[in-house]
């Protein structure tokens, strides 16, 4: 094999993580997920089916939601990888993390982390999204504890408590 | 100043706590009307910010040094004797640090056969045959690929019809019936069916369901000295302490089980299973901590499903809707062991439910070369509702009696197989009424058709065999000499919101605001032991001892108070932290000024839980009913709204409550349209072990739910007048559902799920036989 | 998933060239990438086309429309081109999955994507598919398989995507061995054979570089029946357009590739969409050769009405 030809070995990736220059050692077919809770120790994000079944590890690759399992971490070399660890700024909920609570719209949690990423991914793309639409953006995250009406609730809520744009006259 | 702490009467461990105050002698005084500051109230849950920034740690989040990852070798035949297995090519690769096998040799036996931790005799897809420990996921699974394992094919059944044929392979000795039919009877049957006006008489099946909960079974094991450790995913630290110091003869103080948060169990995780034990096997063999987290294909073949079940249910009433009699007989597939979780009570629904002088039922559990059943969230109670109330209702409209009439009709205050009352005889009546008017069931329009569209509505009711909680509870809680409080409890949270609930009834007991107050639980080294969280048995067993403690605890700050404002402790009260005198007179005193005084002395209690009353029958109930559209073109059913109204006596907290209501019956929802394992009876496999063909409702298929608060304090229970509530939801809403659907259709199912394929199958039925 | 390097390819061409056997294309991942984990395809290499010089996004061209190969679902979902002039292919799209695999899933890939039979994607069943000599569905658990006889395997297409486009007349373009070629969509699709156990009759190396539609299909309509109300294969869909030319009716999930319904599409521009027991006759008539097996005659009850439901639409 030839110097240049490619290999199954490690290979240093480096991939912008909620902000941050991220350089990781892995293997041609490490999924993102398993970079992101093993290489990078953010577990925020779970691992429950492997398959693109359930959501649970929805992150958002250059700002779209994904289900980071079905994703090569060497593929993401060069991009933006948001998780459920960058929502906060310090102790500073965001909106969605905060319904969440308000609205009980969690039991065990485990599918929390990609329930408020499919969301965070609509309300960037609508802030005043309709009922479907939010319906339809967590559509691809499953929860076994039946917690679906409150999420709904919970994001109905940010969407009635959402400010209006400000006006760039103002 | 210098205090003595009272005498605790409750490390007698047989009742609450006796208080010396006049006022709360004996406990009774949280009846209805009673004002609470915090319990009652919609606390949002305790570790909420934890879980929804991803900081919450599950047992796959632990990470150790030099933490190593396991994974399990199955079985790929239903039913194989295991020749050989050479693990050697594995054990050599580079980044594999122990391998186990039957080649161990240990001394462990599994599951109530007694069969070896690593059989040769392997009797379901998805038997473990080995597990690895390596420095990935992924150089544990390539260490799987190279096991040589040579399995002789045996001959099989999958199928619980086929198992009990007499040419059927036997999967024990005997003929596959795990045990002698369990019978019961009262009055006589036979005579009750022969006095009956009109009888309803059914075959019922019901499907195996898989778990489903997101987090699989699984632990991080880590060996510090001889002294092991374990982070687990389970619905009992207790429990799993217990049984691995049993299984691997360890004891007691050499072992710790460590869970701060679960993702979801549903009675899967009420037991120890094999991947906890391989993890701390290939630790201790490998000298580093091994996490061991199922992956979906293991979890769904291995670690407990909801049986099937064949019931045969037949009905007598007279003509004013009586029952007369009430018959049933029922196999339960039992996969190819019996866990110590399983608790499928098919029979009890139709024992207690309606008053009846002549009932006889029967079960039996039957071998099959599947995965074993273990409990899953009201065990039997789901199976059996289904064909009980389906029945019910066909009772109702053979009779052309309104099916919550029928219900009222044949209401009984008893438990029948007991002879006494049930600890809230009204219980189910009330539920009865709150559901009448938040589903509006009376008023309710006649089941209409717009287009290909046919609407409908059914009820369904219930009783639940467990609800009462149970000794041992042990609670400590320490006041921390700012006035702040360590509530130390050895249960644990597995989502349900034990946490926040246990500190709602302690800041109440104590009179502290929840903020001063924290919850301990999930680490069997500081808890006392408490039972599993199963049987909706947590709040029930807990809260009354968390209340004893708190009262207790309440009693020693306000004689400190008493002492320190020279005035008599009876005439003083706390409220959210503040020393207040009933009769108004004195200065102004905080609990953290009593501490403060206090210090560096601190106060701290204990509280138990006593045993439940033996002159009644604590029992928890619920009614649901739904409204359902059907179309009869495509076959596509839609549940458009649902209202249930459980009977867990008093509501501690409305929000985790609702969140309970809504969860059991979306649960319920893919028990009745769309959850099935699938096996291949042709060649014994399992078709759907993965998320994507075993459909677990999404946010889609979910109506409204309303959750009609009963609200009714059991004080017969217990001190804190609440019952449990996590099964009650579900057991109810496949048979509403499949009510609504013969309401809207006039199509009776009598086998679940009931998905496109078996509507489509009936209306076409149904058409040929009008034509 | 074994272990496997990965490049990313520079051009179609070099991809193409760069491809053997033991190598395979990788774009969107999510039906690949799920074949891996369950050992049911393990290759050596994955050659990554998101870098190379493929078309992506939608465009108008000779008053047709070009997809580019690596165009997701979620883009076509959102294409307002797509959505005014091909709605059966954006409710396709839309109704496909999930947002996260909408994200990421290619149309080629799409239409590539290996079939969802619970047999198939089995690693301990050696199915006729997967080289083997027989199809355990055809007397098993077949309530999700086909009801038209294609070839031994009895899996079905799970594209939502695949039955608009062949309703569409799309045309696929592609880069192999000998250069660039552009071929009917009915002719990229094939049921698997002895010799050729997939249904495509791409060669190992073809790279897909764009589907092309020819004319605008403004009156269409894709219906989708599933177990659940979203994120589920299709137990049955239809993709139906009427145009000046006539009908085109095209089921999916019927049998190993988008069935096509030609003599149903002609008598339909003789027959009164009102008249149902017209449309009632024709439909028998289009499924006379329906062949379903043990569990699955539901199929056929389903599709008749699914397509009775496209024509009322189509018909307003």
């Amino acid at each position: 094999m030839s110097d240049n030809s490619p290999t199954s070995g490690k290979q240093l990736v480096t991939m912008t993580v909620n902000g941050e220059q991220t350089e990781v050692a892995i293997e041609p077919r490490r999924v993102l997920l398993d970079v992101l809770r093993h290489d990078v120790g953010l577990t925020g994000s779970k691992k429950v089916c492997e398959m693109g079944d359930c959501g649970a590890c929805t992150v958002h690759l250059d700002g779209a939601p994904v289900y980071s399992c079905l994703v090569l971490g060497i593929e993401c070399a060069g991009k933006k990888v948001d998780t459920i660890e960058g929502l906060a700024k310090g102790n500073q909920l965001d909106p969605i993390q905060q319904a969440f609570i308000d609205h009980d719209a969690f039991q065990c949690g485990f599918c929390t982390s990609g329930q408020i990423m499919s969301l965070k991914a609509l309300f960037e793309d609508s802030p005043k999204p309709s009922d479907e639409q939010i319906v339809t953006a967590v559509s691809g995250n499953l929860c076994r504890c039946g917690a679906y009406q409150n999420i709904v609730k919970a994001a109905q809520a940010v969407r009635d408590e959402a400010k209006p744009e400000t006006r760039n006259d103002d | 100043m210098t205090i003595k702490t009272p005498e605790i009467e409750s490390s007698k461990n047989d009742g609450d706590i006796e208080l010396s105050l006049p006022l709360q002698q004996d406990l009774t005084d949280w009846q209805t009307g009673h004002e609470f500051t915090v319990v009652g109230k919609p606390h949002s849950r305790l570790e909420g910010a934890e879980k929804v920034t991803g900081r919450a740690q599950y047992s796959a989040d632990v990470r150790l040094s030099g933490q190593l990852y396991g994974a399990v070798l199955r079985c790929p035949h239903p039913h194989a004797k295991l020749i050989s297995i050479d693990t050697s090519e594995a054990e050599a690769l580079p980044g594999v640090h122990a391998v186990i096998s039957q080649n161990d040799q240990f001394d462990i036996d599994w599951y109530s056969e007694e069969a070896p931790l690593f059989s040769d005799q392997l009797r379901f897809v998805g038997d473990e045959v080995a597990a690895v420990a390596a420095v990935s996921t992924e150089v544990a699974a390539d260490a799987l690929r190279l096991i040589k394992v040579n399995y002789e094919p045996l001959p099989f059944v999958t199928d619980m019809d086929q198992a009990l044929a007499d040419d059927a392979p036997a999967i024990h000795d005997g003929d596959n019936r795990v045990e002698e039919d369990s019978e019961y009877e009262r009055g006589d049957c036979a005579a009750g069916l022969q006095q009956a006006d009109i009888t309803v008489e059914n075959e019922y099946r019901t499907q195996t369901a898989l778990h489903t909960a997101l987090e699989a079974h699984g632990a991080t094991a880590h060996w510090s000295g001889d002294e092991l450790i374990v982070y687990e995913s389970t619905q009992g630290v207790h429990a799993i302490h217990g049984l691995l110091c049993e299984k691997l003869g360890l004891p007691m103080n050499k072992v710790r089980v460590i869970e701060q948060h679960m993702g979801g169990g549903f009675g899967a995780k009420q037991t120890l299973w094999k991947p906890t034990l391989f993890a701390a096997l290939l630790s201790r063999k490998a000298g580093r901590p091994v996490q061991l987290l199922l992956d979906r294909e293991g979890e769904n073949l291995a670690t407990g499903n909801r049986n099937s079940t064949l019931q045969q249910v037949k009905l007598g009433a007279s003509n004013d809707g009586k029952l007369t009699a009430i018959k049933m007989t029922c196999r339960i597939n039992a996969g190819a062991y019996a866990t110590a979780g399983e608790a499928s009570n098919v029979a009890g629904i139709f024992q207690h439910l309606y008053h009846c002088e002549n009932v006889k039922t029967s079960q039996v559990r039957v071998y099959t070369n599947t995965g074993p059943a273990v409990a899953f969230r009201a065990p039997g109670y789901v199976e059996a509702c289904f064909a009980l109330e389906s029945a019910m209702d066909e009772l109702a409209h053979k009779l052309e009696i309104d099916p919550l009439e029928l219900r009222r009709i044949n209401y009984t205050g008893r438990d029948q197989t007991g002879d006494k009352p049930w600890s809230s005889p009204d219980g189910l009546k009330t539920c009865y009424e709150r559901l009448d008017e938040e589903f509006g069931w009376s008023q309710r329009k006649a089941p209409s058709s717009e287009g290909s569209i046919r609407r409908g509505y059914g009820l369904a009711a219930h009783e639940w065999m467990a609800g009462m909680g149970n000794p041992p509870a042990a609670v400590f809680i320490k006041l921390n000499t700012d006035g702040s409080a360590d509530v130390v409890t050895g249960t644990q949270d597995i989502g349900t919101g034990t946490r926040t609930v246990l500190a709602q009834v302690a800041a109440e007991a104590i009179g502290l605001p929840m903020e001063s107050v924290r919850l301990l639980l999930g680490d069997t080294a500081i808890g006392g032991v408490a039972p599993v969280s199963q049987g909706s048995f947590t709040v029930p067993t807990l809260a009354p001892a968390v209340r004893g403690a708190g009262e207790n605890l309440r009693r020693q700050i306000l004689e400190a108070a008493a002492l320190l404002l020279e005035t008599d402790a009876t005439t003083l009260e706390i409220k959210d932290g503040e020393i207040v005198s009933t009769e108004g007179k004195h200065k102004s005193l905080t609990v953290a000024d009593v501490c403060d005084e206090l210090a560096p002395q601190s106060l701290q209690a204990h509280g138990s839980r006593r045993a439940n009353p033996t002159d009644t029958t604590i029992r928890p109930f619920g009614a649901l009913a739904a409204e359902v559209a059907v179309d009869t073109q495509t076959g596509e059913i839609t549940v458009i709204r649902i209202v249930n109204a459980p009977d867990c006596g008093r509501i501690l907290n409305s929000k985790t409550a609702n969140s309970q209501v809504i969860g059991g019956v979306t649960q319920g929802i893919g028990f009745a349209l769309t959850e099935e394992r699938m096996v291949d009876h042709n060649i014994g496999l399992v078709l759907n072990a993965d998320l994507e063909e075993y459909k677990i409702p999404t946010v889609a298929d979910i109506p409204t739910i309303t959750h009609a608060e009963v609200n009714l304090p059991d004080l017969n229970a217990n001190n804190t007048g609440a019952k449990g509530l996590g099964e009650l939801p579900l057991i109810p809403a496949a048979p509403a559902i499949l009510n609504a659907i013969f309401d809207a259709t006039g199509l009776r199912f009598t086998q679940l799920p009931i998905n496109r394929a078996r509507v489509l199958a009936a209306l076409q039925a149904q058409q040929e036989t009008a034509e | 998933m074994k272990a496997f390097s990965y490049s990313p390819a520079p051009t179609a061409a070099e991809a193409s060239n760069e491809k053997d056997s033991r190598a395979e294309f990788f774009a969107g991942g999510t039906d690949l990438l799920t074949r891996m984990k369950l050992n049911i395809v393990s290759p050596d290499a994955l050659i990554d086309l998101k870098s190379a010089d493929l078309p992506n996004g939608v465009s108008e061209q000779n008053g047709g429309l070009t997809i580019g190969a690596l165009t997701t679902l979620r883009d076509i979902e959102q294409s307002e081109l797509i959505a005014e002039k091909f709605p059966v292919l954006a409710q396709a799209a839309a109704l496909a999955a999930t947002p996260q695999i909408r994200n990421r899933a290619t149309v080629a890939g799409n239409l590539l994507q290996r079939p969802r039979c619970w047999y198939y994607r089995n690693r301990h069943v050696d199915c006729w598919l997967k080289g083997g000599s027989d199809c355990p569905a055809a007397t098993g658990q077949n309530q999700q398989h086909a009801i038209f006889d294609q070839s031994p395997c009895k899996a079905v297409h799970t594209s939502d995507l695949a039955p608009a486009l062949v309703a569409l007349n799309a045309r696929v373009k592609v880069r192999g061995a000998d250069g660039e070629r552009e071929l009917s969509i009915e002719d990229f699709f094939a049921p698997p054979t002895e010799d050729r156990r997939r249904e495509t009759t791409l060669a190992d190396d073809d790279v897909v570089l764009s589907i092309e539609l020819p004319s605008d299909a403004s009156h269409s309509v894709y219906l989708k029946a599933m177990d659940r109300k979203v994120w589920a294969f299709a137990l049955v869909s239809v993709a139906a357009i009427k145009s000046a030319e006539g009908w085109a009716v095209v089921l999916g999930g019927v049998a190993n590739n988008p069935v096509r319904l030609g003599p149903l599409e002609k008598a339909l521009e003789n027959t009164d969409a009102s008249d149902h027991n017209a449309l009632d006759k024709q439909h028998d008539k289009a499924f006379a050769d329906a062949e379903p097996l043990e569990h699955n005659g539901y199929k056929v009850t389903l599709a008749k009405r699914l397509i009775r439901r496209a024509i009322e639409q189509l018909s307003d």
